[in-house]
C-alpha cells in the first residue's frame, strides 16, 4: 500500500536505489567475466597455435 | 598489435581507486561507476580483439554480449547518477549520537522521600489522636495542602532529582513513574527542530572565492549567464558565480560562454533549501521526513542503529571514527567500568564486596561493585596528634605533642574496587575524592524499569539505635580513569559493508596493475600471451569474489527496516516553497509523541528535467520511490 501523503505513518524504509545498483553491478561483473573467459579461450588458442607453429618451424630447421 | 594498442587506449582513463571511508556507500557507488566505465571502454578492446576471436568462430556469440554489456554499463551509470546527483538537502536532528540538539532530562529536584522495601513512598498521616503515623497510602493534594499528611523525608534532608517538590504541583504523583535515566527528546521536539530550521536566517548557501578569481568590482555571471556587479573576492556570496570566460581561439568574442567560463567561487555551505541561492522561493519543493521514535531507550537505540546502517551514505552515519552509533548509544546504556579507590572503609559495618551497590553521598555517583581487588585491601594509614601533659615531682607541667595511630585495631581499611556505573536520572555522576560512599539498596523502579537506589537503612535513621540499620561506609580516595568498555560486535550490516569496500579498491588496483604490466611487455611473444591469459584469469577470479561479496551485501539490503519505530512523512512536490513544507510539516498528524526520537528531513526542489520515470521534476519523488514510500 502506498504511503499516505501529507500524513505521518509507520513505514518500512527500503534502499531500493542501492539494491538496484548492486544488482546491476553484479550482473555487469558476471557478464564481464563471461567476456573475459571467451577472450581467455581465444588467447589460449592463439598461444597453442603459436607454439605449434614454433615447433613446426623448429622441426623444419632441424631438417 | 591491435589488441595491445586497444588495451592501452582503453585503460588510459582508469584511475586508482582510493577508499576514502569504509562503509561509505558513496565510495561504493563511485567504484561501481568505475567498473561500468571500465567495461564500456574495454568493449572496444573486445572488438579489436575480434581478429583473434574470429579464429574460433566465436564472433556470433560475443557480439550480443558486447551490446548487452554496453547497455548494462549505461544502466549502472544512470543508477549512480540517481544516487549521487539527485540533489537533496537533508536536515539531521540527533540528540544522542551527533548531539546537534540538546535532550533535556525530564525531572525536577526535590527532597528525598523515604520509601518502603516495595518502593512505595512513605507518608506521615495525622491520626485521630493528632499524632503522625507512617503510611504508604498516597494522599490527595488537599490533604497535603492542609498538612494532614506530610511526606516522610529522609534525614538529613537531601535534594535529589525527582524528590518531593510541593512547588511543582506534583506532590501526589510519584516522580519515579515518569523519570528515566536517559535524556528525552520527543517526536514533537524533532518536528519543532525540522520547522525551526526553515526559519534560520543565517543558514543560507555560502560560496567562497577560489584561486584566480577576478579583482574586486569586476562584473561576474551566474550559471545562466546573467551578469552581477558588486563582486568582492573577500566576501562570501550566496550563489555560484563565473567569470566572463576567455575569447575563442579565433580571437572573436565569447561564442560558448558555458565552455569558456570558469567558476570563481565554490560552495562552502549548502544552506537551507533554495533555488539559485534564494531561500524564500515560491516554487516546487517536496520533502520526506523520517523519524525514529520509541517509548523506551533500548528499542530506540536498536532501531536507530539499523536505520543508520541503511544510510551510511549520509556523512553523519558514515563510520569514520571506528565508534559506531550503537557503540555511542550503548555507552549511554552501558557506561564503561570504573576503578575506585576507597579509604577508611569501616569494618564495623562490614566491608564492601562484589554485588554491593555503592553511592556517593554528595556527588551522587552510583555503581555496582563487580570486583574487589584482593591485593588492594590494606589497613588504612591514619595518624593524628595528641597533646600530652606531664607533671614532674616539682609540679612543673610539661606539654608535648605525640603522634598516634587511631587505627591500631585495624578497624578501617583501604580497598580498590571495580565498579559498573549506574546511570541516574541526572546522568552519570562521578565519584569525587573525599565523598562518603554508602551501601545502597533498591527502593522502587523508575519508568524504564531500572532500579531506584537509596542509602541502605535511611528509613531507620529516626528509630532507636538498636532498630537502626547501618550501611557499609567508606570514603572515595580516588577514581581512576575509565577503562574502555568491551567492544560491541557490529550488527549484521556493518561488517558486510566494511568487507565489501576494500574489495572494490583491490579490484581496481588489480586492473591497474594489469595495464602497467602489459605496458612493459613485448607484444608478440609467447610469454606475453601467457601473461595476458594469467592476468585475465586473475581478473576473472577477482570478479567472482566481487560477485560473492555483492550477494552477501544484498542480503543485508533485502531486509527492510522494521516499521515499528520508524515513521515517515512524504510531502510530494508542491508549489509553496520552504514555507509550504514548513506548514505541512507542522500540520501533519498521525504520529504519537514518543519520548525518545531522532529524525532526518530530506528536501528537494523542482528541477528542469523529468526524472523518476518521467513522472516528476522533483528528486524527492525519486527518493520516495527508492525508499519504498511510493
Amino acid at each position: 500500500m502506498a504511503h499516505p501523503e501529507g500524513k505521518w505513518a509507520e513505514a518500512e524504509i527500503r534502499r531500493d536505489d542501492i539494491k538496484d545498483l548492486m544488482e546491476k553491478t553484479k550482473k555487469l561483473a558476471t557478464m564481464y567475466s563471461d567476456l573475459l573467459a571467451m577472450k581467455r579461450e581465444g588467447w589460449e588458442n592463439v598461444l597453442k597455435a603459436q607454439l605449434k607453429k614454433d615447433a613446426k618451424e623448429k622441426e623444419k630447421q632441424n631438417g | 598489435m591491435a589488441e595491445f594498442q586497444a588495451l592501452q587506449t582503453a585503460t588510459a582513463e582508469w584511475k586508482p581507486h582510493q577508499i576514502a571511508k569504509a562503509g561509505d556507500i558513496a565510495s561504493m557507488a563511485k567504484a561501481a561507476g568505475d567498473l561500468a566505465e571500465v567495461v564500456k571502454k574495454t568493449l572496444s578492446l573486445a572488438s579489436a580483439g575480434m581478429e583473434v576471436v574470429k579464429l574460433l568462430a566465436q564472433l556470433q556469440s560475443i557480439n550480443p554480449l558486447l551490446i548487452a554489456l554496453d547497455a548494462l554499463a549505461d544502466e549502472v551509470l544512470i543508477a549512480i547518477q540517481n544516487i549521487k546527483e539527485a540533489g537533496f538537502w537533508y536536515l539531521y536532528v540527533d540528540p544522542y549520537f551527533i548531539k546537534n540538539v540538546a535532550a533535556e532530562p525530564a525531572f525536577t529536584y526535590g527532597f528525598e522521600q523515604l520509601r518502603n522495601p516495595a518502593g512505595d513512598r512513605l507518608w506521615l498521616a495525622k491520626d485521630d489522636t493528632g499524632n503522625f503515623a507512617q503510611t504508604t497510602t498516597t494522599p490527595t493534594q488537599a490533604q497535603l495542602d492542609k498538612q494532614e499528611v506530610l511526606p516522610n523525608l529522609a534525614t538529613p534532608r537531601k535534594m535529589i532529582p525527582g524528590g518531593f517538590n510541593p512547588y511543582e504541583g506534583k506532590g501526589v504523583a510519584d516522580p519515579l513513574a515518569s523519570m528515566s535515566p536517559f535524556p528525552k527528546f520527543s517526536v514533537q521536539n524533532v518536528i519543532t527542530e525540522f520547522t525551526k530550521a526553515f526559519d534560520d536566517e543565517g543558514d543560507v548557501p555560502r560560496y567562497r572565492r577560489v584561486g584566480g578569481a577576478p579583482k574586486v568590482g569586476k562584473v561576474v555571471y551566474d550559471k545562466d549567464g546573467n551578469s552581477y556587479s558588486g563582486w568582492d573576492p573577500v566576501k562570501e556570496f550566496g550563489l555560484q558565480l563565473y567569470d566572463i570566460g576567455k575569447d575563442q581561439e579565433d580571437g572573436s568574442i565569447v561564442k560558448d560562454y558555458k565552455a569558456a567560463r570558469k567558476p570563481i567561487n565554490s560552495k562552502i555551505a549548502p544552506g537551507k533549501p533554495n533555488i539559485l541561492g534564494s531561500t524564500s522561493y515560491v516554487g516546487g519543493s517536496g520533502a520526506i521526513a523520517i523519524i525514529i521514535a520509541a517509548p523506551s531507550f533500548d528499542i530506540f537505540a536498536e532501531t536507530f542503529d539499523k536505520f543508520s546502517q541503511m544510510f551510511t551514505d549520509i556523512p553523519e552515519f558514515a563510520a569514520t571514527t571506528g565508534k559506531g552509533l550503537l557503540d555511542s548509544l550503548n555507552e549511554i546504556i552501558t557506561p564503561a567500568n570504573t576503578v575506585i579507590k576507597l579509604t577508611q572503609c569501616d569494618t564495623n559495618y562490614g566491608t564492601f564486596e562484589a554485588g554491593d551497590v555503592i553511592g556517593g553521598e554528595i556527588y551522587g555517583g552510583v555503581a555496582e561493585i563487580l570486583e574487589v581487588n584482593a591485593d588492594s585491601v590494606v589497613v588504612s594509614t591514619m595518624t593524628t596528634q595528641q597533646e600530652v601533659s606531664a607533671t614532674d615531682d616539682a609540679g612543673n607541667i610539661v606539654r608535648y605533642v605525640t603522634t598516634l595511630n587511631p587505627n591500631e585495631d585495624e578497624r578501617w581499611v583501604d580497598m580498590e574496587i571495580v565498579g559498573k556505573p549506574i546511570r541516574q536520572v541526572d546522568g552519570l555522576n562521578p565519584f569525587i575524592t573525599g565523598d562518603t560512599v554508602y551501601e545502597m539498596e533498591k527502593r522502587g523502579v523508575r519508568t524504564d524499569k531500572t532500579a531506584n537506589y537509596v542509602i541502605r537503612g535511611q528509613d531507620t535513621v529516626g528509630l532507636p539505635p538498636p532498630a537502626r540499620v547501618y550501611p557499609k561506609v567508606g570514603k572515595v580516595s580516588m577514581e581512576k580513569l575509565a577503562v574502555l568498555p568491551d567492544s560491541t560486535p557490529p550488527d549484521f550490516g556493518g561488517i558486510q559493508i566494511k568487507e565489501i569496500i576494500p574489495g572494490w579498491g583491490e579490484f581496481f588496483q588489480t586492473l591497474e596493475n594489469f595495464v602497467l604490466q602489459l605496458k612493459g611487455m613485448i607484444s608478440d611473444s609467447a610469454a606475453f600471451i601467457q601473461d595476458m591469459i594469467d592476468m585475465i584469469k586473475g581478473i576473472e577470479a577477482f570478479l567472482q569474489g566481487l560477485i560473492d561479496a555483492i550477494v552477501e551485501f544484498l542480503e543485508f539490503f533485502q531486509i527492510t527496516l522494521p516499521s515499528t519505530g520508524v515513521y515517515a512523512l512524504y510531502l510530494p512536490n508542491q508549489s509553496g516553497g520552504n514555507d509550504g513544507i514548513k506548514s505541512q510539516l507542522s500540520g501533519a498528524g498521525g504520529i504519537p509523541d514518543l519520548g525518545y526520537a531522532a529524525g532526518i528531513l530530506f528536501v528537494a526542489t523542482e528541477g528542469d528535467v523529468l526524472i523518476a520515470g518521467g513522472g516528476s521534476k522533483n528528486p524527492i519523488d525519486l527518493l520516495a520511490l527508492v525508499l519504498g514510500l511510493l
